[in-house]
């Protein structure tokens, strides 16, 4: 049972390597400064480390004294801290063209989101809230029926690195402007699905928020500003 | 920019090698890296190494109790039950305490915490009561031979989190570290089940 995160990442492992591979194909990341694949997966294990420090930290456990903690992410993983600490991570190793990189890496990322989102079909984590839709969903031996809220994450952020690539593809957007809108289309989408989500405190709503502005600064200035100055 | 260009080669993952700039990057950077990893791994040895338990004051270990009147406990409960079984050398029940507590607190109306102590000292108990569990509203108990989760319908691992509907019909079985999903879920099962 306690391997079953194991199982989620290796979906979502492989959900952003077929995206990656697809894209490869197709034009993607002609212009980044380093391997799409190893800059993404060092980003995400090293924003899940500093996520769960911060956890940690948090909760008031001294990840000095009790390193071997660390390792035991079920326990809790600050979504914000992981965020930005992978954010930060890839800034540093894509420093030289951050804003291809970003584009490069902006389907494959979400393609990595629906994959864990999926992968609550191994972790038996899919149900959320209770609702009476039709398509919702009870746990064995339960008469209570939920949303069914990990599958409408895998399907909402599916949807969106499907766009993104197909964009990207065959529609050649402004630099800058596919990681933005990924941004944008993750963080609406986690808004969106948090209020069907059990949680103790409602979710890190006020980071989605955050992160849902600094897209829109990012699609305003890389769609306008920049091609209007290039003008 | 995106179409009529070479694609970028993929190569193996060399994550685990940690040279992870494969274009420009370098043995140099890598053995930079591998230092910094060795110099933080050995800082946090000496730091775990140097910390002691804290003086436990105040805080009375667990009641023993049996496998019957644990039986009977539940039993006779006319309220939902969330019942952990813990140990203070137990390193993933350290990790999940501060969520259980944060859970009892919430819960406190609706729900009762009850934590269940295997196989530990009354010292290391009261050690770990005083720093996770002062304030939170859960009854602990001790069970020193470890036998009460088996015979729950357990196993001899912990942690373990129970979850009893009123009168003690088990509802659900965690085993392992229990995450916040999964508590929050089980915990509305027996609420609204």
């Amino acid at each position: 049972m306690e391997f079953t995160l194991l199982g989620a990442a290796a979906i979502a492992g492989g959900a952003a390597y077929l995206m990656l591979w697809w894209e490869a194909r197709h034009g993607n990341a002609a212009r980044c400064t380093g391997n799409l694949w190893e800059i993404g997966v060092v980003s995400a294990v090293a924003g899940i480390f500093i996520g769960r420090i911060i956890a940690m930290l948090v909760d008031g456990t001294n990840p000095i004294a009790h390193p071997a903690d660390i390792i035991l992410v079920r326990s809790g993983v600050s979504t914000a801290g992981a965020s930005i600490g992978a954010a930060a991570v890839f800034l540093w190793q894509s420093r030289k063209e951050p804003v291809y990189t970003a584009d490069g890496l902006s389907a494959a990322a979400l393609a990595g989101l629906a994959g864990w989102s999926a992968g609550c079909l191994v972790r038996g984590t899919c149900l959320g809230t209770a609702s009476d839709l039709p398509w919702a969903l009870s746990q064995a031996g339960s008469t209570v029926t939920r949303h069914p809220v990990g599958i409408y994450g895998a399907v909402l952020f599916g949807i969106a690195a499907l766009a993104i690539a197909w964009w990207k593809a065959y529609r050649r957007p402004p630099a800058g402007m596919p990681a933005s809108l990924a941004v944008v289309a993750a963080a609406a989408i986690r808004l969106a699905i948090e209020p069907f989500r059990p949680s103790l405190s409602g979710g890190p709503v006020w980071f989605y928020s955050a992160s849902l502005l600094i897209g829109i600064v990012g699609i305003v200035w890389f769609g306008v500003v920049v091609p209007r100055r290039a003008r | 920019m995106w179409g009529g260009q070479p694609a970028a080669p993929h190569s193996f993952p060399h994550i685990l090698l940690l040279t992870v700039c494969p274009v420009d990057g370098t043995a140099e950077y890598a053995v930079v890296v591998s230092k910094l990893v060795i110099t933080t791994l050995v800082f946090a040895l000496i730091a775990a190494a140097c910390s002691s338990a804290a003086p436990v004051e105040g805080v009375d270990p667990p009641a023993p109790i049996t496998s019957e009147e644990m039986q009977n406990l539940l039993a006779d409960s006319t309220e939902p039950i969330v019942l952990n079984v813990w140990a203070s050398w137990c390193t993933p029940c350290r990790s999940e305490a501060p969520l259980l507590s944060k859970a009892a607190a919430q819960f406190e109306d609706d729900v009762r915490f009850v934590g269940l102590d295997v196989r530990d000292t009354p010292n290391g108990a009261a050690a770990f009561i005083a720093e996770f569990y002062l304030d939170a509203p859960i009854e602990h108990y001790a069970d020193q031979p470890g036998s009460i989760p088996t015979d729950l319908g357990g196993n001899r691992g912990v942690p373990l989190t129970f979850f009893y509907r009123p009168g003690g019909e088990l509802s659900y079985l965690h085993i392992g570290v229990i995450d916040e999903r999964t508590l929050v879920l089980q915990i509305d099962e027996l609420v609204n089940g």
